[in-house]
């Protein structure tokens, strides 16, 4: 019965084939691939609800219909990117907007697309040498160098500095830990212990916090190039003000830190900015047929002190996904 | 037996068979239904220039503007779209394959992912040297092409040597070992790159794996898949030492009171494990161009669920290299599937994680049913 039956379905299958036919190019209606590095970073929950509103904002403003179709791996993995990458290009995707766990690995996918007329932009983690037409997201180098200096400032130019770095692959991690030993230089009463690298989850990064300081009670500052461990309680375990950090990132969990003075000074990326200004890049190409001013769309930090805090906290109600 | 009568085949190879059949209606199914439920996509039509280039093709609209020319292909069924399944399905596949025969023996291989990370970052290297920027940058196309394709096998077949020879001289349970060689070979992966994603590999390679015909079709990736099925398949059911793999997984006292060496059967199904991890690192390495030590993260689940939803038994003696390489399949295409039908990402792991368990009950479905069939032929001679 089965050997009758698979003819028949292989038949009606390819029946339902529709023949090549050629379209014409006006279109009124938009898909934007936004592929992230992982689904569990609360980072990239900002950026797309970003993607999501500049859709609606955009589609408004040009009457058009603009979907956001979120390709983004569970966990960080380059090769699964640059599948989603593949499957977007060939699934009819508009415009691609992706943060590079691995630049190497995603270049060929991105020339890929782009060759396949599909534009590619990248966002907090780019591909400098592929064919994407713009980047938007902080200098990661400068970003290091920031952190280290503000540190410095709080730690009065001398005592033991770790590094909290999350995935010890990711390019734009690496310039940031450039930038913070570049910076570290400059001041000779600063000695940087090590860099610590970890798993980008939350828990593994408060586990690993609490592990080097049992080991290193020597360490009186904290440079983290990302906030990983501020999504948890009581991350920090030293007194208020005895150990300083500064880091990167101020999603709301994080600002607790601030409040309670175990931070000093959070230095906010724009994350919801990454998925807006990202989709907003690809539309002003696809449909309105404009380059942007600069390959790169450099945003700056935006400090964030127990000072303005509060202030700050208003805008994570837009920024987070309901 | 009546001499007139042909000889049936085995009641575990016509189970197997019944097995594959059951998978191939299921690739049918869910390519009927993505065929059907997927839509249709506009994709550029491209042609070759003078100089025997892909370029994209161009027309003038009404309004005299430049626009692509765009053809109108279904979603799924188009032969970019099962091409790039099928690369996609060939790394899991064929690790899969590997798996498999050390699932048959009763065994399991929790480090694959990282033996394809270490054997991975060892061939970047070696081919690092032999790339444009390297300095063996001049030696001959075939050694720049092969010193690193022996270096990414050979690491890889070295690892599961290591699994082997630790699982059967120190006598602890595979879980054990390559939950340990897991972190190890990992951690060495780190340690040598530093962190770094290395690429920059000898064209030669390159276009060797990423051999396109067509439009813009690359082959190689299936046709290593079909190699590894095929070479699998004939060793586990053609050759005596593919049979031992059975015989120990179904009954590891009863084979060594047979007289098979069953330290030696367990020693080499690490070795092809590691093997196959080490292709589908070659295959990786060629068809995405760099290499890093977070490569193949999480890898040994999707490559046990592969073997387990093609068939094979955890608790050994059951498996076929076909059915691993459409197990690979099937969970590629729920993947696959869940982007054409543009189903939120998010759900992915949870339709993933039923069709695994879907998998696992049909097959004991599957099994309770032959049990059945078997007693009542007994019963009825």
């Amino acid at each position: 019965m089965k050997l009758h039956v698979l003819p028949l379905a292989l038949s009606l299958g390819l029946a339902l084939v529709v023949a090549p036919t050629t379209k014409a190019q006006t279109k009124k209606s938009y898909t934007i691939g936004l592929v992230a590095k992982s689904q569990g970073n609360p980072v990239f929950q900002a950026a797309r609800v970003g993607a999501n509103d500049a859709a609606k904002a955009l589609g408004e403003k040009y009457g058009l219909k603009i979907t956001i179709d979120w390709r983004t791996p569970n966990e960080e993995d380059a090769q699964k990117q640059a599948e989603a990458i593949e499957q977007l290009v060939l699934s009819g995707a508009d415009g691609i907007a992706v943060s590079c766990s691995d630049a190497n690995k995603l270049t060929d996918a991105i020339n890929s697309a782009v060759k396949n007329g599909v534009p590619v932009a990248t966002f907090d983690s780019d591909a400098p040498a592929s064919h994407r037409f713009v980047t938007f997201g902080v200098d990661d180098e400068k970003c290091g160098e920031q952190v280290m200096e503000e540190l410095a400032k709080v730690m009065d130019g001398k005592g033991v500095v770790a590094i909290l770095a999350g995935n010890q692959n990711a390019p734009n991690l690496q310039k940031r830990v450039q930038g913070v030993k570049n910076a570290a230089r400059k001041y000779s009463g600063i000695t940087i212990r090590d860099t610590y690298y970890h798993k980008e989850t939350p828990q593994d990064a408060a586990a690993k916090v609490e592990q080097v300081m049992q080991a290193n009670p020597e360490i009186t500052g904290w440079a983290m190039i990302g906030g990983w461990p501020l999504f948890t309680d009581s991350a920090l375990k030293w007194a208020p003000g005895t150990v300083k950090c500064v880091s990167v990132d101020a999603l709301p969990p994080e600002l607790a830190y601030l409040r309670s003075g175990h931070v000093q000074l959070l230095l906010a990326q724009q994350v919801y900015e990454w998925g807006y200004r990202s989709v907003e890049h690809l539309i002003n190409k696809i449909y309105l047929k404009q380059e942007p001013a600069a390959v790169h769309d450099v945003s700056p930090l935006v400090p964030v002190t127990k000072e303005n805090v509060d202030a700050f906290a208003k805008n994570w109600e837009k920024w987070l996904p309901k | 037996m009546n001499s007139t009568t042909a000889p049936t085949a085995p009641p575990r190879a016509r189970r197997a068979r019944f097995q594959e059949g059951g998978l191939v209606v299921v690739i049918v199914l869910l390519g009927l239904l993505l065929a059907s439920f997927g839509g249709s996509v506009n994709m550029p039509a491209f042609t070759k220039n003078a100089a025997g280039e892909r370029e994209r093709l161009f027309t003038t609209n009404t309004a005299g503007e430049r626009v692509p020319v765009l053809l109108e292909k279904n979603k799924f069924f188009n032969a970019q779209n099962l091409t790039q399944l099928a690369k996609d399905t060939s790394f899991v596949a064929i690790m899969a394959v590997g798996a498999t025969l050390v699932i048959i023996s009763g065994g399991i291989d929790l480090s694959v992912g990282s033996v394809y990370a270490l054997a991975s970052v060892l061939g970047a290297l070696v081919f690092h040297k032999f790339g444009a920027e390297g300095p063996l940058a001049q030696a001959p196309g075939w050694e720049r092409a092969s010193a690193g394709m022996l270096a990414c096998v050979g690491a890889a077949t070295a690892c599961g040597l290591l699994n082997g020879g630790m699982i059967v001289a120190l006598r602890v349970h595979p879980f054990i070992i390559t939950l340990g060689t897991m972190a190890i070979y990992r951690g060495i992966a780190f340690v040598i790159t530093g962190g770094q994603s290395v690429g920059e590999f000898p064209p030669e390679f390159r276009k060797l794996v990423r051999w396109q015909v067509g439009d813009d079709l690359s082959l190689a990736p299936l046709a290593v898949i079909l190699l590894a099925a095929v070479a699998g398949g004939i060793y586990l059911s053609r050759l005596a030492a593919g049979r031992r793999i059975y015989a120990v997984g179904g009954n590891e006292l009863a084979s060594r009171f047979s007289g098979i060496r069953v330290a030696r059967v367990k020693l080499s199904v690490y070795i092809y494990s590691g093997l196959a991890a080490g292709v589908a690192a070659l295959v990786a390495l060629g068809y995405y161009g760099s290499a890093s030590s977070g490569d193949g993260s999480g890898y040994e689940l999707d490559v046990i669920a592969a073997a387990v939803v093609g068939g094979a038994s955890l608790s050994g003696g059951k498996g076929t290299a076909l059915g691993a390489l459409l197990g690979a399949l099937i969970i590629k295409m729920i993947d696959n599937g869940i982007v054409i039908l543009r189903i939120d990402q998010s759900y992915s792991r949870i339709i993933i994680g039923i069709a695994v368990i879907l998998a696992v009950v049909l097959d004991q479905l599957n099994t309770w049913l032959a049990k059945r069939r078997l007693a009542g032929r007994a019963g009825n001679p």
